[in-house]
């Protein structure tokens, strides 16, 4: 089944979460001041165009090629196998690792070049090519900064968010040994030239896919700084990684997925590099890898596809707008999450891709405040799945005792209307400022607030009076 | 079963519950804004990404700016389409797969697109050419600027290279704390040279007699 890796913790979710804000409190800083500028981005952009318009087309194009998606995974095989591509099918994460060994022995492959993938992220791909003695490189200067780290990303568009200058500057000049004063400009230009070694030496680029035409067989990838241009083009093999629901039909429909998400991203008209990949370089062409794989990967995804409310998340584009304005999310940023996929969208995709049991809490984390479903371009219902994944828990009984218990009782009295009238009796004679402040979890609530006077007379007493 | 029978499968069964949505359809520009001219509306979307633009009307125009703006470097890496008239006004090129030694390069784009302000770079130029050097002078025909990005897939998918790139402004990143750089990995200079309709110069490599190695 999906997700068979170790390092996963969702479950510590509310650990976690209080963790930052009492250790790291500067996280908040960073992550609130990046997601707000993403935001206010995305806001303009979206008011330039007919945003309603798109974002309706974008639904129908996603939603058209899920219910379409055994036969245009076929289409794009076919496609891809015609280009000189080498396709393969990947059910687990222990499929994927299976496959890049092989490609790995095969060609001695030492060196690995990647360009941002959160798919390579989700596998543990990186973890995986060091059991094989493989050296890989991060080559997205988000990633590159939280490799050197040794920490996951904490956003699933600016990895390194949570990160601030002055923690760069402290990194690179113990890494790369620029002055500890050293400007931005400084920085990434010492990230270039090392980088610029690792691509010239790589013996294989690994990415992940933005989106895949069935009709030409296409990865389509969407990008600022060249790397993935560069990890896709330079190494003599190049292997992409491609959840199955990347698919659209039409190498045309990019046109209109490749603007739309990055004006919900980060507000660009378009991504400074996009490339448009068919297959392996071909005669008449002087580069380009000799080989080129693609990887359709399910790990959990038909699972989410078989749950006839929450399959409408395989229509994702990995934008990130939820995380960029959900209130949740801005004040811990993506590592209290325990997993790749953090935000409204890591909350819902994450009961289908590890398991209910394994993603709790996270269907939780959330306010059901709706600010999400406004902002994404392609209308997921984020709110509505969370409350699916919630009853879910329950009827499934994954709920917590206290929870179980505290229903069962309100339940029992609720039946009963002498139990419940002298229940009511009771809760309003209760000192509430007292008790409050002595219990776990209200004590909290209570610091900054002060319980209201409950009325001398019930409601139903009221309502027996004759309400004026 | 193996993986990719699994896959289907699921797919199948569940595909049976779920209503079927037709496409909706070609993606409209669907913007208030009416759309400029093609080549207006390139030029205002490339400098807005960081790009610059230069307008040549004759081929002996494009000659001077080539020769006096290549005349600060001491290496150069060509694009394959790049004409030989005007690969000889520069440096020495380099040898293919030795770009990256090259301070400055020139490439031909095989179209731009005004919607998004992006020149389409085909792999037939040589895709090391387009990326390694950091200042990249582009050849762009004025005739092959579209107005959409779909209308500019449309007139390609015909005839697709391993690999087309959509340059739309220099390499930038906001990784390092939030603070704009440019020129991280691509290009961090690019100067589309734009050659008026009617000068006709610049086809793709693969239309045209082979004119050098
Ligand atoms: S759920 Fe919507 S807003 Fe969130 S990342 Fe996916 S596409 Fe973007």
């Amino acid at each position: 089944m999906s997700g068979n890796s170790s390092t996963f913790r969702p479950a510590s979710y509310r650990e976690a979460s209080a963790r930052t804000l009492r250790d790291t409190p500067e996280v908040r800083d960073s992550v609130g001041s990046a997601t707000r500028t993403f935001d206010a981005l995305r806001t303009k952009a979206y008011a330039e165009v007919d945003s309603d318009r798109w974002r309706d087309w974008a639904q129908d194009v996603k939603a058209h090629a899920l219910t379409h998606l055994d036969e245009y995974l076929e289409q794009a095989e076919q496609s891809l196998v015609a280009n000189g591509a080498h396709v393969h099918w990947a059910s687990s994460a222990d499929d994927v690792h299976r496959l890049l060994e092989a490609i790995v022995v095969e060609h001695e492959v030492r060196t690995v070049v990647k360009a941002k993938s959160m798919l390579s992220e989700e596998l543990e791909v990186n973890a995986h090519l060091d059991t094989l003695g493989v050296r890989s490189v991060e080559t997205d200067l988000g990633e590159y900064i939280i490799q050197l780290l040794g920490e996951p990303p904490s956003h699933i568009v600016g990895p390194a968010i949570h990160r601030s200058l002055e923690d760069c500057r402290a990194l690179f000049h113990e890494e790369l040994g620029t002055p500890m004063d050293a400007d931005p400009d400084e920085l990434a230009a010492a990230a270039r030239a090392a980088l610029r070694g690792d691509f010239l030496a790589a013996d294989l680029g690994i990415s992940g896919g933005n989106f895949v035409a069935a009709d030409t067989g296409t990865i389509a990838l969407i990008e600022n700084e060249g790397n993935i241009r560069l990890t896709t083009s330079v190494p003599r093999i190049h292997v992409a990684l491609v959840g199955i629901e990347k698919i659209v039909p039409r190498f045309e429909d990019l046109a209109g997925f490749l603007q739309l998400t990055a004006r919900a991203a980060t507000g660009q008209p378009i991504g400074l590099f996009v490339s448009l990949i068919q297959g392996p370089r071909r005669a008449d062409e002087v580069d380009g890898p000799e080989e080129v794989h693609v990887v359709f990967v399910d790990n959990g995804r038909t699972a989410l596809y078989e749950d006839d409310t929450a399959w409408e998340a395989l229509r994702c584009v990995r934008c990130g707008a939820c995380l960029n304005i959900c209130p949740v999310y801005r004040q811990t940023g993506g590592h209290a999450y325990g997993w790749t996929y953090s935000g409204p969208i890591g909350a819902i995709i994450a009961p289908g891709l590890l398991g209910l049991d394994r993603a709790l809490p996270l269907p939780h984390a959330s306010s059901l405040c709706g600010a999400c479903v406004d902002v994404c371009p392609v209308r997921i219902p984020i709110p509505e799945l969370l409350v699916h994944w919630r009853e879910r828990t329950v009827e499934e009984g994954r709920n917590s005792v206290g929870e179980r218990l505290a229903m069962r009782s309100y339940a029992e009295l609720a039946e009963r209307p002498s139990a419940f009238s002298t229940a009511g009796e009771a809760l309003r004679w209760t000192p509430w400022r007292a008790v409050g402040k002595a219990l776990p979890v209200l004590s909290g609530w209570m610091q900054e607030r002060e319980a209201p006077t409950p009325s001398p007379k019930s409601f139903r007493d009221l309502w027996r009076e004759g309400i004026e | 079963m193996s993986a990719r029978e699994q896959i289907l499968a699921s797919i199948r069964a569940a595909r049976e519950r779920r209503a079927q949505v037709d496409h909706p359809g070609r993606f409209g520009a669907w913007r208030p804004e009416p759309a400029p001219s093609p080549l207006h509306g390139f030029e205002t979307m490339f400098t807005q990404a960081g790009g610059e633009v230069v307008h040549v009307s004759s081929s002996a125009q494009r000659d001077t700016w080539l020769r006096e703006f290549l005349s600060g470097f001491d290496e150069l890496s060509l694009g394959v389409g790049v004409p030989a008239e005007v690969a000889g006004l520069g440096p020495t090129p380099v040898p293919h797969g030795s770009e990256h030694t090259a301070p400055a390069g020139v490439a031909v784009a095989r179209a731009a697109v005004a919607e998004t302000g992006s020149l389409m770079m085909d792999a037939r130029d040589g895709r090391r050419a387009q990326l390694l050097p950091p200042i990249l002078v582009v050849l762009v025909d004025a005739t092959t600027v579209h107005a959409t990005l779909a209308d500019a897939l449309g007139a390609v998918r015909a005839d697709l290279p391993a690999a087309i790139g959509l340059h739309s402004g220099p390499s930038k990143s906001a990784d390092i704390g939030q603070v704009m750089v440019k020129g991280v990995h691509g290009p961090g200079r690019v100067i589309a040279v734009v050659a008026q309709a009617g000068l006709g110069a610049y086809r793709h490599a693969s239309e045209r007699p082979s004119e050098r190695e």
